[in-house]
């Protein structure tokens, strides 16, 4: 009875705990790498002022958005208005639970997986949550009942419409490879198949990376918020708190997609060539470390991108959308299927 | 006005060849070397050698006596009137000075009456930093002036 309460009460908590936190704490200061990294590529320095370069500065700008005045628009549906940064958020947060971190370790008499949960239908547990975080950007838009904010929140709804189903065919190639929708399993397989899926299927990460850009409505699909011509997009009727809700649950959704990234195609926490012997030195670094290491590449895509491109008209995202990503992503899908056939996966 | 797209083979378009050719320069810009920013209290900008800032009247730097003659001809190349130079005359009949006041309000920074001053006296320094709390501070005495702005100097 003991026994049952610590593996299946204590152990995840404290994993979800210590998931919780690391996280909030990414987050923090992926906004500051945000700041530094985009200033960086405009000759700037970015924040300088508050501790030794700007270190302190997540603290300060938390400060600031909880202390901030928290307006609700009179005309706005306040009920609404309300629940959509939550329902923006909790999604971001819930696919955590599925992310595998590292391998399963050996700690204090037990085996310890470096994830909250192992489910044999991770992969569709993330696609499927994910997608609820637009609805909140959706609602708040709706809600605000003010033009900018609708704008807004109609293009995040067709951006949904034209991105997911070609998100959803792009990670379909690696299912096929891997045999599992588990996210352990999709990894573990990787590892036995003595290669990161990403060189089996390129095109499939290509389309998985941009249409995981546009998910998160980052430049250069950042057309819901869209600050030159939308005031704010979405949140413009937003303040204090509930802004910072939205733009906490961006991040981490930005850090889910990174993550997905690395699981399904970069080897999750693997080491570079794990079946090579003669590299056995770089497991001294644990799986956690790889893992975190390609997180933070792919988050610095995120920012580079977002420093050196442009925004997508509307009507060039549509049709890169449907013309380009969806015909390439069912194409890829059909090839991946048949090669499979023929030689019975990549083992 | 007609915008000419530049003309991308099939291959440079599928490789995403101009999109990848603004990565490389934005990348290439998180140099150090590449940084523009001042970090303006701490680091004071570097002005011109010809600049010309707050006034200043010199002293003898042995003697420590006024070189201001109370010539007056820096009144008089003042476009603005801004500068009233008050003197008296000495036991010897020659004029000293006695008050000098310097509108800092009105002065356009041109320089014409440091270039009237025939002794070292006058000088429109490299001090920038001259903001007040109002007008009325921005007439400068013969003592401000002497004394010069003392900007308050920051360390990293």
């Amino acid at each position: 009875m003991q026994e049952y309460a610590i593996d299946y009460v204590l152990i995840p908590l404290i994993k979800i705990g210590i998931v919780f936190g690391a996280l909030s704490g990414v987050i923090a200061y992926l906004t500051l790498l945000e700041r530094k990294v985009i200033a960086f590529m405009q000759v700037r320095l970015g924040p300088m002022r508050v501790g030794p370069h700007g270190l302190l500065q997540p603290i300060a700008d938390g400060l600031k958005l909880m202390l901030k005045e928290d307006i609700v628009p009179e005309r706005a549906d306040r009920w609404i208005f309300t629940l959509a940064p939550v329902i923006t958020l909790v999604p971001a947060f819930i696919v955590f639970a599925v992310i595998p971190f590292g391998p399963t370790i050996h700690f204090l008499g037990r085996d310890i997986g470096l994830f909250i949960t192992d489910i044999n239908i991770g992969a569709l547990y993330v696609m499927a949550i994910s997608s609820i975080g637009i609805l909140g950007i959706i609602l708040g838009g709706w809600a605000s009942n003010s033009k900018y904010p609708l704008l807004g929140a109609l293009r995040s709804a067709a951006q949904m419409v034209s991105y997911e189903v070609a998100l959803g065919f792009s990670i379909m190639g690696v299912l096929m490879l891997s045999r599992t929708l588990s996210l352990v399993g999709i990894v573990e397989a990787q590892r036995d198949s003595h290669v990161w899926y990403v060189f089996l299927q390129p095109l499939g990460f290509i389309l998985f990376f941009i249409c995981g850009v546009a998910e998160t409505n980052r430049a250069p699909f950042d057309l819901p918020e869209a600050e030159s011509e939308l005031v704010a997009g979405f949140h413009t009727e937003y303040s204090g708190f509930r802004f910072s809700l939205f733009f906490l649950a961006e991040y981490a959704a930005m850090i889910v997609i990174s993550s997905m990234a690395v699981t399904l195609f970069w080897g999750g926490w693997l080491r570079p060539f794990s079946s090579i012997a003669a590299l056995g030195f770089l497991d001294v670094i644990p799986g956690v470390a790889w893992f975190a290491l390609k997180v933070v590449i792919f988050l610095y895509f995120y920012l580079w991108f977002r420093a050196s491109w442009p925004r997508y008209r509307y009507d060039q995202l549509m049709k890169v959308g449907w013309q380009i990503l969806m015909p390439l992503a069912i194409a890829n899908l059909i090839i991946t299927a048949v090669l499979v056939l023929a030689f019975g996966g990549a083992k | 006005m007609i915008v000419k797209r530049p003309d991308l083979s099939f291959l440079k378009k599928i490789f995403f060849y101009d999109l990848i050719k603004g990565l490389l320069l934005t990348f290439s810009y998180q140099r150090p070397s590449a940084n523009y920013t001042e970090q303006y209290p701490k680091e004071r900008a570097k002005v011109a050698e010809r600049f010309r800032g707050a006034p200043r009247l010199n002293n003898d730097p042995i003697t420590g006596e006024t070189l201001c003659i109370a010539c007056n001809l820096c009144a008089l190349a003042c476009p603005e009137h801004c500068i009233e130079v008050g003197w008296e005359r000495d036991p010897a009949g020659k004029k000293a000075l006695t008050t000098y006041t310097f509108d800092l309000s009105r002065c356009m920074f041109c320089g014409l009456c440091e270039d009237a001053c025939p002794t070292p006296c006058l000088e429109l320094t490299q001090e920038f930093e001259l903001s007040l709390y109002g007008r009325r501070d921005m007439k400068l005495d013969r003592q401000q002036l002497e004394a010069g702005v003392q900007p308050l100097i920051y360390t990293r």
